[in-house]
């Protein structure tokens, strides 16, 4: 199995103590890459859900430099302890709370350990309490609390602070205090020196009139810069003078001056001095000083790195970054800083002069589009023979994934995305929205790859394909050289490519792309379409109907109806003559049909997010999206099941449930012949593998029919005993006695799933069996409401 | 960089061949990302991580090391994907072996003078757990491949070895000093002696079987097969003649069949298959070489773009494999995935990409840049012009008149039977006159179209439905009618009626328009027509006039009902609006006529393609 495809940008990043290494949490690992080359030298694994921050111990004496240990804090809850360098697990601290943030601060105060006197060391995190969600209410749930790292627990009662949502927690360099930003707020705090573990800590408030995105502390002096979502920098200077200093009992008797005065200070805000500086035109999400204090960069959406001169307020800039920049990261040498980016990508930047001297990049991260704009599906388009997926990206570009290296290949320019079986050939649709009704135009455009599959150069265009309607569908014919587009417009078009090599001085391959045939079906509009592994058979829907069509020839063969709502995905099943249709809505249905027949062979009522079948194969993987009801009680965060079947069988053979499946694609990819052996298991190389990627673009590579759990992320469930399949009438036996109870089909066969489930599950056993020998609904109702509440406290725990 | 031969360049995959590491001699290793076909890195000066205080010192500048051969070793066959877990093993000129850690950029170890006078070859089994270096002093080392520990030496010849190799299960070794020589590894016993290679061999491997070893040596135009399960001395089994001495050999054996690949020093490569030895040696190599038309056709200043490294990765199927090839130029070399099939020869195409050309070069590339731009197609809103328009499903319409709707309704049963929920509602065909002459430059599927793309309506007929100068449709009042019927020939006026009784009877035209016609044709040239022909044409006519005057009252009162159900459907679902309402209104302006043509407009419902159900096909009989 292989995974990839991971976020590098979901947390901020740390330099080892050398600037040899920069850790970048990705996904639930920890990724340990090399500064010099830019490659990953090793990763740490163990962690079970997102890790949202990793901290370097910062080296007590220059000899220890080349210590390699750090501590990670992750949603599941843990926080742990690693030596990077080999790697390896050195502590595990369950504190059973998901960690949105960590901060250590007092890593300075804490003498080495050989000194003989322990010393226990806290971190400070923002976490959410889900245990107390009866008495409290949901605003103050996330909390930031106090942990005694050495002890390996949290500190008892003590609650610094309760926040509307999980806030990154940011410290001073030079561990004194920390803070938080909170809406238009500054809390901070100040660290008491030894620290003991009852020991209260202060807090200080300072107040802006926008909504504060950023905050960043000075290393030396008393200074918190923080930015806007307007665009502003503000800087506070001699912050908590008042409140600190009294605290620390050193009599300050010259207690300042109330009519002193604070210029730019809000209210009674406890500063000195704030002062404002505007570049950005959007809101700052970059803020850091440098190490010697006397430059501050800060950075937002424009994509522009601005170092601000701090005492004289000159700029100067980094431009052409080509991405928004999330997070700065200085490094312990000079000369290294790096700059994490929203397009998935850290520039390690060369210092005092700003050059990008590796660029460390993954998968594109998933763009949103305009909601008026829908139906082109996913933009996620996979090359079945490479291993390679491309994916539409934020500004209007393709990047090539490869998925067995996990790297990416080459970037094209475009929107939606169709890849030709044998990935030489691509067609894109784009869209340009019509502003204020004028200048909406929509264009289909044909590439074909060069000599080396790396680049793709245009062929043809098409301005307007369908008139003034959208496009629903861009599939390629098996044969790589026909394509239909189909419209909301009420007509498809095949397009065929008309291959002349052109022999002027050079031998160069000329494609053009024409329409061969129109076609439409009493003016619905077509929401998708397919062709047949062998070309022979072009299937397009028209809205409920599945009309099927002899490409070559235009001609009309069949028409199969009707679904319940429209249909937006189309998939012939390999070489065997079933198709199966995917239509959404409210009343969403995975329908299989026969074509020898031409008769609906089966169907269940499922939100499908997407259909994937491998060309030679009788089986066919679906994505549903699973309601939210049964996504509370049993999947634990789950919100999707991929469901493996057989096209003949309504039973599914194997189910995975895996997270993020909105958005998600699916695709049976060949086996590569240099991957083989890694993939293998005992011996034998799957023939195909089924590649799933989910809304974030993370991918995870696995084989379908080995039988022993080659697990998702969740272990699966075979041979289910118990069928919730619905059957051809669309009803089930309970359901259709007693009225509708929609989440239980799907809960069943994932009970199990559950690690802590009651042994015996009644209800599971209630409901097969043939309707007229159901017990009767008293003693149905009272076993199930036990399980329920079973379940309830299980999960509780 | 332009005298450079391929001979003089150190190449080395990564074992997942993602990476691959180039030295050309100036003492700087470069890694290209194979897949984006970008340089990844450069390594320079190495410094060890550790000792950084060490070689810091010693700052002698990556031009005066050479280095003579180069390796990448994976330690895990089972994380070939991990870079972390290989390592860049280096041999140089002075005698030292290094290791790189690519991934962290590290040097991981090093064995200083471990070979007086140069390294010549380094070798590995498949597991990696240790390496073998060779070199001029005639030694062969062992060193631990994670640690850099020296585990042993011993004197494998007295001579410098030019080559040495490792077979994959790591038992035995063979060196190149003269003459090949092998050995056992475990206790260094020498096992075979092969004869036949007097100068310094360049490449040598054994196959994955450890049957074979192939090797080339400088200046032979072959490459030697030799058995390693032979007697004491052996020679060479057989050759392998190639145009060119070689500069690298790989090969690949499934089930017994043997596949080598080998690249000469014009950077041609060579594929052999046999499915034996003696196939092998008889086989004539398949070439891929690098078409130099569409490139510079002169050399420029000696580069020429080449293939310079390959890697067989595995057997597609029989007598053809998948082969990664490294080719161009040195300064950016491109990465092709390939299947070589045996016996097709195969040229590959270059670009020139990366490369400083002098300005009438680059001149001539801008033209083609031009070229490839002008070679895009645009095409506008009319892009459909020449589509094929689609060719609708209609049963035997026009062959059988009576059997049509029956035909057409077990048609279309097939799929309305199977069709999951079409029980609700049935659904009702109707004429679609009132529409079959509006759009006919449309896309629609109207009727007409469909007709005349099948030959039903031929063009001419329905094209003008003017017969010598009536215009049919014009609607004129009876009396001009009368006056243009009376002036005719008698000759025309038959032709005329035998004309219109075939476009009444086949449906063709409007009962509304034809029925006037041939009621004052009758009546005006009634008297003429005495001829055969004419009587039997007017009996069927007045048998058809008869037949649909009874078919009348149904009919209208299934127009009636139909009315009702369709205002119904209309009013419950909008949907329903694409089937056009039937459109029965009678009209009484010409019912001053005998029985015929009181029932022609019932005659005009003509039917949808696919939505007939049982009650319209009731309708005709």
């Amino acid at each position: 199995m292989m995974r990839g495809g991971r976020s590098l940008v979901s947390s901020p990043p740390a330099f080892s103590n050398d600037a040899k290494k920069l850790l970048v949490c990705t996904s639930n690992t920890v990724s340990v890459f090399s500064t010099v080359t830019g490659l990953l030298i090793t990763s740490l694994e163990g962690h079970t859900a997102l890790v949202t921050s990793v901290i370097v111990v910062p080296p007590s004496n220059p000899a220890a430099k080349v210590l390699c240990y750090c501590w990670t804090a992750s949603l599941d809850g843990t926080i742990r302890y690693w030596d990077f360098s080999l790697p390896e697990l050195m502590k595990t601290i369950d504190i059973r709370m998901p960690i949105f943030s960590m901060v250590i601060p007092s890593f300075l105060d804490v003498p080495a350990e050989e000194n003989g006197k322990h010393q226990d060391l806290f971190a400070y995190v923002s976490i959410e309490d889900a245990k107390e969600t009866q008495e409290r209410t949901k605003a103050s749930r996330r909390q930031i609390r106090k942990c005694n790292l050495s002890k390996s627990r949290l500190v008892g009662r003590l609650i610094l602070g309760e926040t509307r949502k999980p806030e990154v927690l940011t410290v001073s360099p030079s561990g004194k205090f920390f803070g938080i930003r909170n809406k238009c707020k500054l809390h901070i705090w100040k660290v008491l020196d030894q620290g003991s573990e009852r020991a209260a800590v202060r807090k200080i408030t300072l107040h802006h009139t926008k909504k504060i995105t950023v905050i960043a502390f000075h290393p030396t002096q008393r200074i918190i810069a923080a930015g806007d979502v307007t665009g502003r920098i503000l800087t506070w200077r001699g912050f908590g003078n008042r409140a600190f200093a009294a605290s620390n009992g050193v009599a300050d008797q010259k207690l300042i001056n109330v009519q002193e005065d604070k210029p730019g200070v809000r209210d009674n805000d406890d500063a000195d001095s704030c002062s404002t500086w505007h570049w950005h035109s959007a809101e700052v999400n970059v803020l850091s000083f440098s190490s010697d204090g006397s430059y501050l960069y800060s950075g937002g959406k424009e994509g522009v790195l601005v170092v601000w001169q701090l005492d004289t307020g000159k700029k100067k800039f980094l431009p052409r970054i080509g991405s928004p920049l999330l997070y700065f990261i200085d490094s312990p040498d000079p000369t290294l800083s790096s700059i994490s980016c929203a397009d998935n990508q850290i520039h390690l930047l060369k210092m005092p002069s700003m050059g990008i001297l590796k660029t460390i990049s993954g998968i594109k991260a998933p763009c949103c589009y305009p909601d008026m704009y829908e139906g082109l599906g996913n933009g996620i388009a996979f090359d079945q023979t490479a291993g390679i997926v491309a994916v539409r990206t934020e500004n209007y570009c393709i990047q090539f994934y490869s998925l067995f290296d996990d790297r990416g290949v080459s970037e094209v320019i475009v929107t939606s995305v169709a890849l030709s079986i044998d990935g030489s050939l691509m067609s894109t649709s784009e869209v340009k929205l019509a502003e204020e009704g004028i200048g909406g135009l929509v264009c289909l455009k044909f590439w074909d790859a060069g000599s080396q599959n790396k680049e793709f150069s245009l062929s043809t265009i098409v301005y307007e394909p369908h008139r003034d309607a959208g496009i629903s569908a861009v599939k390629f014919h098996p044969s790589g050289n026909m394509v239909v587009s189909s419209s909301f417009g009420g007509d498809f078009k095949v397009w065929k490519c008309n291959h002349d090599v052109i022999q002027n001085d050079q031998m160069r391959q000329n494609f053009s792309w024409t329409c061969h045939a129109v076609g439409s079906y009493k003016k619905k509009p077509m929401t998708a379409a397919a062709f047949s592994a062998d070309g022979s058979v072009l299937a397009v829907a028209a809205e409920t109907l599945i009309t099927l069509w002899n490409p070559y020839k235009n001609v009309l063969l069949a028409v199969l109806g009707e679904t319940l709502t429209p249909i937006v995905n189309l998939s012939f099943v390999g070489k065997s003559d079933n198709l199966v249709a995917a239509s959404c809505g409210s009343n969403p249905q995975l329908s299989v049909w026969n074509m020898s027949k031409l008769s609906l062979s089966w169907s269940y009522k499922l939100h499908i997010e997407a259909v994937a079948s491998a060309v030679d194969l009788s089986s066919f993987a679906a994505l549903v999206l699973l309601p939210e009801s049964s996504k509370k009680t049993t999947f634990k965060g789950m919100d999707g099941v991929i469901l493996l079947f057989n096209a003949t069988d309504p039973v599914p053979t194997v189910i995975w449930s895996v997270r993020k499946a909105k958005g998600g694609a699916l695709c049976f990819v060949q086996v590569s012949p240099s991957s083989v052996e890694e993939i293998s298991i005992d011996g034998k190389a799957p023939e195909v593998l089924l590649a799933y990627m989910n809304g974030d673009h993370e991918y995870v590579l696995f084989d379908p029919y080995c039988k022993d759990a080659r697990e998702v992320s969740v272990s699966q469930k075979e041979g289910l005993a118990a069928h919730d399949h619905k059957g051809q009438a669309g009803q089930y036996g309970y359901a259709s006695i007693y009225g509708e109870l929609p989440e239980f089909d799907r809960k069943r066969p994932e009970a199990p799933w559950v690690p802590s489930f009651p042994s015996d599950r009644p209800w599971e056993t209630i409901f097969s069996g043939s309707s007229h020998n159901l017990p009767p609904l008293t003693k149905l109702c009272s076993a199930f409401l036990e399980s329920l509440l079973e379940k309830r406290t299980a999960a509780a725990e | 960089m332009g005298s450079l031969n391929i001979r003089d360049v150190l190449t080395a995959f990564s074992p997942s061949l993602d990476y691959f590491a180039i030295s050309s001699g100036d003492g700087r290793i470069k890694i290209w990302d194979t897949l984006k076909g970008q340089i990844q890195t450069e390594f320079a000066d190495i410094v060890s991580s550790e000792a950084t205080n060490i070689y810091a010192k010693a700052e002698r500048g990556h031009l005066s090391i050479d280095y003579k051969c180069m390796k990448w070793l994976s330690f895990d066959k089972k994380k070939k994907r991990k870079l972390g877990s290989s390592l860049l093993i280096l041999g140089t000129g002075s005698g030292d072996v290094l290791a790189l850690d690519v991934s962290a950029g590290q040097l991981k170890w090093k064995v200083s003078d471990c070979h007086p006078g140069g390294v010549s070859a380094i070798a590995f089994a498949t597991n990696g757990s240790c390496i073998y270096s060779s070199g001029a002093d005639g030694m062969i080392c062992k060193i631990d491949s994670l640690t850099g520990n020296l585990l042993g030496k011993f004197r494998a010849s007295t001579k410098s070895i030019s080559c040495m190799a490792v077979s994959c299960d790591g038992k035995t070794l063979v060196r190149a000093a003269g003459q090949l020589k092998s050995f056992d590894c475990s206790n260094h016993k020498k096992i075979q002696k092969f004869t036949g290679h007097p100068g310094s061999v360049r490449c040598m491997i054994f196959t994955e079987d450890g049957k074979f070893i192939l090797s080339s040596a400088a200046a032979e135009r072959y490459i030697a097969v030799w058995r390693t399960d032979g007697g004491k001395k052996q020679s060479a089994s057989c050759v392998l003649a190639m145009e060119h001495p070689a500069v690298f050999v790989d090969s690949k054996c499934v089930n017994g069949d043997i596949y080598v690949l080998a690249i000469s020093e014009t950077g041609v490569c060579y594929f052999w298959y046999g499915q034996d030895v003696e196939a092998l040696c008889n086989a004539k190599p398949t070439k891929l070489s690098i078409s130099l038309e569409d490139g510079l056709s002169k050399p420029h200043k000696g580069a020429l773009p080449k293939i310079f490294a390959a890697k067989l990765q595995g057997v597609a199927k029989q007598a053809s494999v998948h082969a990664f090839l490294a080719h161009g130029l040195l300064v950016k070399p491109l990465f092709q995935k390939m299947v070589v099939q045996y016996g097709a020869d195969m040229l590959l195409s270059s670009s020139q990409d990366g490369v400083l050309l002098p300005r009438s070069q680059s001149l001539n590339k801008s033209k083609k840049g031009l070229d490839s731009q002008n070679r895009v197609i645009a095409l506008d809103r009319a892009n459909a012009e020449d589509a094929a328009l689609p060719i609708p499903k209609i049963f035997y319409l026009h062959e059988e008149k009576e059997d049509r709707h029956r035909s057409l309704s077990v048609g279309t049963d097939d799929v309305m039977t199977d069709s999951i929920d079409h029980g609700s509602q049935p659904k009702f065909v109707d004429g679609k006159d009132a529409s079959i002459k509006l759009d006919a430059d449309s896309k629609a599927l109207c009727m007409e179209d469909q007709l005349r793309s099948l030959g039903i309506l031929d063009t001419c007929n329905s094209d003008s439905i003017v017969f010598d100068g009536i215009n049919l449709e014009a609607n004129l009042p009876p009396k001009k009618m009368r006056a243009a019927i009376s002036s005719m020939e008698p000759g025309d006026a038959h032709k005329l009626l035998e004309d219109l009784v075939k476009l009444w009877q086949s449906r063709s035209c409007s009962g509304k328009y034809v029925l006037p016609w041939i009621y004052s044709l009758l009546l005006t040239h009634g008297h003429l027509m005495s001829q055969e022909s004419i009587t039997q044409m007017l009996n069927s006519l007045l048998k058809n006039t008869k037949s649909r005057g009874l078919a009348l009252q149904p009919l209208l009162q299934l127009s009636g009902r139909l009315q009702l159900v369709t205002t119904q459907i209309d009013k419950a679902a909008q949907s329903r609006s694409q089937y056009s309402t039937s459109d029965h209104k009678m009209d009484e302006s010409e019912d001053d006529d005998d029985d015929d043509d009181d029932d022609d407009d019932v005659d005009d419902v003509l039917y949808g393609e696919e939505d007939e159900s049982q009650i319209s096909s009731d309708d005709d009989n």
